[in-house]
């Protein structure tokens, strides 16, 4: 396939960056991401996951169930920090961001 | 905000796990991140026969509605367009309409968030008129709006084939169907004999796809070379994978299944994933049908509604026994055997 087609629609990601990556010594999903920012714009690798799995196992030898899963974090869906901070005195996420809360309690 | 039992996710496996914890007398909230409960079942306008017995035969929206019926006749409490975002440290589930966020406490949580459509990536595949067979089922059957003129659908699963005849239903001219096994994946041959005319090319994959702004043409790779068709729509159904971010954030292990869709949650028989609180159900259990995803709702709840001690386990062994024999006679024999497998692998889950 053309190394130039893109695989994280996202961030722009290209098969040639992927395997670059892979080059340098990539082993995972994860791996890659952190290279080349392959999978973290707003879809958060719903949709190139997949696509990159089989081009590690490709580039790798290896087959898919060796590859681990990504690392999911909380928020689990985009969320604005505004609303993660609300209902500040019964949340305990609140608490990570208090700081951001000013004299007059409305959240910056 | 406190409850029994928080389902996560309205599709057909939520509702069902929903509506039996309601009716054996639990207290349940029921959230869903899409404005509409349903899931995909309120798109889909294929018939599905292969029920539990308690349940007619009929395409997806009227078994959609009788279990929307079912909802508004129950006391639980619904909220649409809430996500789950994440969880506190004391285990409570922070749901979120964008706005605010709402802590629910609860004593059992059922997850069930479905599965997503697999992307297939080809040269041109992020032009506009490049969509997942799901999609252009929502766009017909639920925004009322024709896709594209020309088609072609990739992948010959059931799944392809149904909106495949959607879509000539509709009126769209579906020019090919592109497997890129040796075979055609649908087992149902009275299916593959509804899709009569359109040509099925095996052993072909999409080279690419090209236009100025949108798919104007795609070129398909054959053993008998390479073909060139005018298409402004090109539908992929590449298969669906379990969504997983919910078990992540409430700490349930992974194993990898390939005949389940690839990684999902860690479950033994009751559906319990690896933490105690939190079950699974429907197709982040594993990809599978209709039939099956309502059944592993039902298993889910009446363990759950165990454990909460709504009902004694005398009761809840006999009615999981009855699920487990109807679940072996409705799931496709490899599915079930792939579930078997995991069931039989995780008995060791410690807590």
């Amino acid at each position: 396939m053309d190394k130039s087609t893109i695989v994280c629609r996202c961030e722009e990601i290209n098969i040639d960056e992927i395997e670059t990556a892979i080059k340098y010594g990539a082993e995972t999903f994860d791996d890659i991401k952190r290279l080349t920012r392959c999978g973290m714009g707003p879809c958060q690798s719903k949709n190139c996951i997949g696509p990159v799995n089989e081009i590690i196992a490709n580039n790798t030898g290896k087959q898919l169930k060796d590859l681990p899963l990504t690392r999911m974090r909380i928020p689990v869906k985009p969320i604005k920090m505004k609303v993660l901070v609300t209902d500040i005195e019964n949340s305990s996420i609140a608490s990570v961001l208090a700081e951001s809360v000013d004299e007059d309690g409305d959240n910056r | 905000m406190k409850t029994d039992v928080l389902v996560v996710g309205a599709g057909p496996a939520g509702i069902k796990a929903a509506l039996t914890a309601d009716r054996a007398g639990a207290d349940v909230i029921l959230i869903d991140e899409s404005v509409f409960l349903g899931g995909q079942l309120r798109s889909q306008t294929q018939y599905f026969s292969n029920l539990p017995k308690n349940i007619d035969s009929g395409l997806g929206i009227e078994i959609y509605n009788e279990l929307e019926n079912q909802l508004n006749n129950s006391n639980i409490t619904v909220f649409t367009n809430h996500t789950m975002v994440g969880s506190f440290k004391n285990g409570n589930i922070g749901v979120s309409n964008g706005e605010k966020v709402l802590e629910i406490q609860s004593k059992k949580n059922i997850l069930a968030p479905g599965a997503q459509e697999e992307a297939l990536i080809f040269p041109g595949w992020t032009l506009p008129g490049v969509m997942t067979a799901g999609a252009a089922q929502i766009l017909v059957n639920r925004e009322f709006v024709r896709p594209g003129n020309e088609a072609i659908m990739v992948g010959s699963n059931i799944f392809a084939l149904e909106v495949a005849l959607l879509l000539q239903q509709c009126g769209v001219s579906v020019k090919a169907i592109i497997e890129e096994q040796l075979n055609i994946q649908c087992k149902d041959t009275s299916k593959l004999g509804e899709i009569g005319n359109i040509p099925i090319f095996t052993s072909s994959r999409i080279k690419a796809a090209r236009g100025r702004g949108k798919v104007e043409q795609v070129i398909i790779e054959t053993p008998n070379g390479e073909n060139e068709l005018y298409v402004d729509l090109i539908c992929v159904a590449n298969g669906f994978r379990p969504i997983l971010e919910p078990f992540e954030i409430l700490n349930c292990e992974f194993t990898y299944k390939k005949g389940l869709g690839g990684w999902i949650p860690k479950y033994d028989n009751r559906f319990l994933t690896g933490n105690p609180n939190c079950y699974v159900a429907g197709n982040a259990a594993g990809i599978t049908d209709l039939g099956p995803i309502l059944l592993t709702g039902e298993i889910a709840a009446w363990n759950a509604l165990g454990e909460i001690g709504l009902v004694s386990s005398i009761v809840v062994d006999k009615k999981i026994k009855n699920l487990w024999v109807e679940l072996s006679r409705l799931e496709d024999e490899y599915v079930f055997k792939e579930r078997l497998n995991l069931i039989n692998n995780t008995s060791a889950i410690k807590y």
